[in-house]
């Protein structure tokens, strides 16, 4: 009975989203001409609620389907319960919001403007899309319905991420795609490979088998990469901030918050982690995931206080932290034996990044568009998210006790250390982040308030409420985490604490002596613009080569064409030959019968 | 009988439909057209008999002496059928779309009389048992294609027609030295009669080799291998439906296919893997599939890009052969139909945006996705199934000649597939990008090239309904790929009953 229930909420969970894609055509095609729809109607939010109701009322079990694709198997269990759930939620937020975000977009499709109705039309339909895809790949155990939700995930967020149609966003755009395709590739050519040398059809053969698959290290190198494009691997990172600004708020805030997880859910589910065969293969390969995800972590987070967009703050706050999750991760590689406990951690560490990520950029929005409330209680719901993601409260604190407890109870508090140091680092990202909505709320305030109850004041105070809280209502899923006990408090209180000491010092330092950092800011994207400008370069240098290459093509099908022809002009002197014996036939017949005469007279002589 | 009727029936119905389409005046369109849809029925109906009786156990052949030692034979075999059943089954398609296309066009019944005629040569293919009677329907093939190719009369078109004769003539001509060869080495030889060629010794290694590659450039011309496939772009000027035809079914699948038969019922993968022939295939095939991917990326007319990517796909069904065991050649033989459900797809859209807007050039495609959704959401389901996203078909293909390399002891197959992908992805987004996202006409930017109205949906429902049938073809082959006879369910059976090494 279970079984049934399950597999039916998990049938509706991912086709409930694509019905309301089908249903956006049709619409359009049933209302006539001249009256004007707003396709995110209350039925399009709902895309996202039978996934919830499957992450609440599902039983742990399977659902095969043997005639999907090379066989599907779709699994429930404790780790895809959560991140169901806290991508559901957020989806589902995110997109109540969507609707009073886009008002201003509905208001000029009313007013006859046909590329706002247009961009709504795509928006309704892309954004049930993405998140069908998301959701596949949550509850997907063969590969190919994994790689297909990875797939429909990633293109299809390509057009939230370019909604605007902006020139930056076109650039975002870019950068965002370019970089989802190389994923992809790596990622194909990762698990390709090693489900080639497994015969492996699901996740959990291909994770169990590369620990000791021959060249398994570099299966394990092509899916870190490949998945880290999406997880923002340091160096894989650039689109993140370039994507995040320009993307719709609600997008930025589910692209941050559930769909780069997708990398660490594509770690977790292909890397040989906790392995105990994969211990003396893999070591190499943990330790850089270690290495570069803590430089990531810390380096980031420089980077990110000297942006002045307040998304652009929280996509280097994204690279930060996920870079803590990949350091986790890679310990995972390294000690096989500490995975058990630490794998928990990070689900959870998913899930309340995810959650709380989520606020703050919703929280951007509302900063921009503030809602009747008196200005401390704004400011301190502002800073409530901020504060749990540096630790210091609510679901932060009870994750970071999650994974520090694991590492204390492995013997690797050097690794709980430098996880504390990047913890300052997101301290100051979030000063620099409030900072930035600080200044720009004034203006916006002056510009007249939104009601309280509007979906967008609405779906942020749930978000950000649901995301403190989350230690208090994963037990329903059967996850309960701990909090820590009084005396480790401080732990948790010195980085933020140094933090908010630095950020204050920095405040007041630049206060007295302003800084001229025009043009030595580094730009949203870091590297990419040095990137772009290099390759542009190297095709400036290549293309006379291209011009001198097609050249030779060119003179290489000549000299076949001039063959050709030579030998058509030679069957040609052939037949005009033959015409010349046509004609001269009666006297060379002559000459040859007077020959042989004469031959017949002097042989007989 | 039946064993024997089925196949000649099958053969006759597009012959005997060609044969009466010549007889009919010009102006008859609606018995032309009712003919050819009734005999593209019908003979779906016979290969579905066909096939229904193989999965049963039934044989089907029929044969005859011509010369001593050497006779005419039809047969059809699990491989054969499933080149006839596409080819049946898209012709029908194509069929419909060509009525839809050559509306009020002058000459039609030479046109459409040829395409039977090129139908009934495809089909002869498709079931012939041996190598003399495969070169028959091939040549013929070639003859009955040429017409097509030059149908509009334009000197740019009989330019392509001539070039595209010169080059295929060429190679049916080195077909036949290399088959009258292999004919005096070992006689007649059937397809499936693998053990004949593997008697051989060690003295005639050589021998074979050579004959080997001789056919191989024979079959190379038609199925667009680098640096053979110079006539594939040029031969763009055809009309739509002749395109689609000629990527999709007919030519240069014959190429493809007649690779299949030749490593797989003449040679026999063992013997071809022993000479060191299969890696040359991988190699070349490897070498065509990155070079006209990186040619697709410079076109900027749609039907030449679409072209190279043509080259670049077929040459998945050759890499596929060149992995010696039996999941590349489950890739090899499905990608067969895969491609050609996907290739038909994309020609048949590239049409549509010809004939209802007059879009040849990419950059004229800006904002069609607006103006004609239907057909632009067909066109992207092929794009994507290009590059290999799933849960189309060319993601299944992509998955065997994938697993099917690392199996095959050649990992860096890999390479190759991911960098074609990427590429793959390269020339196909650009395209998408400017159907869906870019403002065009339909919002104020710019005007269509010639746009007509063709019929009551986004054009004439002649145009749409055989891209969305397709379309939607690739997509429930790929999305229901466990189904029994889905074609990657009867490749497997193909490999499991015959090829299995």
């Amino acid at each position: 009975m279970s079984q049934a229930i399950l597999a039916v909420l998990m049938i509706a969970a991912l086709l409930w989203p694509l019905a309301l894609i089908l249903r956006e055509p049709l619409m359009a095609a049933l209302t006539s001409r001249g009256e004007v729809r707003f396709p995110l109607d209350s039925l399009w939010s709902t895309a996202p609620l039978p996934a919830l109701a499957l992450a609440l009322l599902g039983t742990d079990g399977s659902l095969s389907l043997s005639a999907w694709l090379l066989g599907g198997v779709w699994v429930l269990d404790e780790p895809r319960r959560v991140l169901l759930a806290f991508s559901a939620l957020l989806w589902g937020l995110s997109g109540w919001y969507a609707r009073g975000y886009l008002v201003g977009e509905r208001d000029r499709a009313n007013a006859g403007n046909e590329a706002s109705a247009a961009r709504l039309a795509r928006f309704a339909v892309l954004w049930p899309l993405t998140l069908s895809g998301n959701l596949l790949l949550l509850v997907a155990e063969d590969i190919a319905s994994f790689y297909l939700g990875f797939a429909v995930m990633t293109f299809a967020a390509y057009g939230l991420v370019i909604h605007a149609g902006t020139r930056d966003a076109l650039t975002g755009g870019r950068a965002y795609l370019i970089m989802a395709v190389l994923g992809e590739g790596l990622i194909l050519g990762g698990l390709l490979w090693g489900a080639g040398s497994l015969d492996a059809l699901t996740l959990s053969e291909l994770r169990q088998g590369l620990a000791t698959a021959p060249h398994g290290v570099w299966i394990g190198l092509l899916l870190w990469l490949g998945f880290g494009v999406k997880a923002g691997v340091l160096g894989l990172h650039l689109w993140l901030p370039l994507a995040h600004p320009v993307a719709p708020t609600p997008a930025s805030a589910v692209l941050s918050g559930a769909m780069v997880k997708a990398g660490v859910v594509g770690w977790m589910a292909t890397l040989p982690l906790g392995e105990s065969a994969a211990a003396t293969a893999f070591v190499g390969l943990g330790r850089a995931m270690l290495i570069v995800g803590l430089v990531g972590a810390i380096g980031a987070a420089l980077l990110g206080v000297c942006q002045r967009h307040p998304k652009a703050v929280l996509a280097y706050s994204s690279v930060s932290q996920l870079g803590m999750l990949a350091a986790l991760v890679g310990t995972g590689l390294v000690m096989p034996s500490l995975w058990p406990s630490l794998a928990p951690a990070v689900v959870l560490f998913a899930a309340h990044h995810g959650l709380t990520k989520g606020a703050l950029f919703l929280g951007v929005g509302i900063g921009e568009h503030p809602p009747r409330m008196p200005t401390w209680m704004l400011a301190l719901l502002l800073t409530l998210p901020a504060l749990s993601l540096a630790g210091v409260l609510g679901s932060g604190l009870a994750t970071k006790w999650a994974f520090k407890a694991a590492l204390y109870e492995g013997g690797q508090s050097a690794l709980a250390t430098w996880l504390s140091v990047a913890a300052v680092g997101t301290t100051l990202l979030m000063a620099r982040t409030l900072w930035c909505q600080w200044q720009g709320e004034g203006q916006a305030r002056l510009d007249g308030l939104t009601p309280l109850s509007a979906p967008m004041p609405l779906a942020w105070l749930l978000l950000v409420v649901s995301a403190l809280a989350l230690p208090l209502w994963l037990p329903t899923l059967g996850v309960a985490p701990a909090w820590p006990p009084p005396d480790e408090l401080f732990g948790f209180w010195w980085p933020a604490l140094l933090g908010v000491a630095l950020a204050l010092l920095a405040g007041w330092r630049i206060h007295r002596w302003p800084l001229r950092l025009a043009g030595k800011r580094p730009p949203a994207g870091d590297l990419w613009w040095p990137l772009a400008r290099g390759f542009s370069r190297l095709w400036m240098a290549t293309a006379p080569w291209l011009v001198r290459l097609a050249a030779v093509k060119t003179a290489w099908v000549a000299w076949w064409v001039a063959l050709e022809e030579a030998g058509i002009s030679m069957l040609d002197a052939l037949g005009e030959s033959e015409t010349w014996l046509r004609r001269h036939a009666a006297v060379l017949m002559m000459v040859v019968a007077m020959g042989l005469a004469l031959a017949l007279l002097f042989s007989t002589a | 009988m039946s064993g024997a009727f089925f196949p000649i029936a099958t053969l006759s119905t597009s012959l005997v439909a060609a044969a009466i389409i010549f007889l009919l005046p010009e102006g008859a369109f609606r018995a032309r057209s009712g003919l050819n849809l009734a005999a593209a029925v019908l003979k779906i109906g016979l290969v579905a008999w066909m096939v229904r009786g193989l999965s049963q156990g039934q044989t089907y052949a029929v044969e005859f002496p011509v010369l001593e030692g050497l006779a005419f034979v039809l047969r059809a075999d699990p491989l054969g059928i499933m080149f006839a059943g596409l080819s049946s089954l898209l012709w029908l398609f194509t069929t419909i779309y060509a009525i839809g296309y050559l509306e009020d066009s002058p000459n039609r019944r030479r046109f459409f009389g040829f395409f039977s005629l090129c139908v009934a040569s495809t089909l002869g293919i498709s079931l012939a048992g041996n190598l003399f009677t495969f070169l028959i329907f091939y040549e013929l093939l070639t003859l009955s294609t040429y017409p097509l190719v030059a149908h509009r009369g334009t000197p740019k078109a009989l330019a392509a027609a001539t070039l595209y004769l010169r080059f295929t003539l060429a190679a049916g001509l080195v077909l036949m030295i290399g088959m009258v060869a292999l004919h005096t080495l070992a006689g007649d030889i059937r397809f499936g009669q693998r053990e004949i060629l593997a008697e051989f010794g060690a003295e005639q290694r050589g021998t074979l080799i050579a004959i080997f590659w001789v056919l191989i450039a024979g079959f190379g011309v038609k199925a667009g291998l680098v640096p053979l496939h110079g006539w594939l772009p040029r031969a763009m000027v055809a009309p739509a439906p002749v395109s689609a035809l000629l990527h999709a079914v007919a030519v240069v699948k014959a190429g493809a296919f007649g690779i299949v038969r030749l490593v797989y019922d003449v040679y026999g993968a063992e013997l071809s893997q022993a000479l060191g022939l299969l890696t040359g295939l991988a190699v070349i095939a490897s070498v065509t599939i990155l070079y006209s991917s990186l040619r697709a990326l410079a076109e900027v007319e749609l039907k030449r890009r679409l072209a190279f990517s043509t080259v670049s796909q077929v040459s998945y069904v050759v890499l596929g052969i060149g992995l010696f065991g039996p999941l590349g050649t489950i890739a090899a033989l499905s990608h067969l139909l895969h491609q050609g459900l996907m290739k038909i797809t994309l020609f048949f859209c590239a049409g549509n945006y010809a004939e209802e807007l007059g879009i040849h050039r990419i950059d004229e495609l800006d904002g069609a996705g607006r103006r004609m959704p239907l057909t632009s959401l067909a066109f992207s389901v092929g794009a994507l199934g290009m590059i290999g996203l799933p849960p189309l078909v060319g993601f299944l293909s992509k998955w065997y000649l994938g697993i099917g390399a690392v199996q095959a002891g050649m990992p860096w197959v890999i390479a190759v597939l991911v960098a074609s992908s990427l590429l793959n992805a390269a020339y196909f987004l650009p395209v998408l990008y400017r159907l869906w996202f870019c403002p065009g006409p339909d919002q104020g930017v710019g005007a269509w090239p010639q746009e007509r109205h063709l019929g009551r949906f986004e054009t004439s429902s002649w145009l749409l309904l055989p891209a969305l049938a397709t379309a939607l073809f690739s997509v429930m082959a790929g999305l229901l790929a466990g189904l029994p006879f889905s074609p990657l369910e009867w490749a497997t059976r193909v490999v499991s009953l015959e090829y299995l090494p």
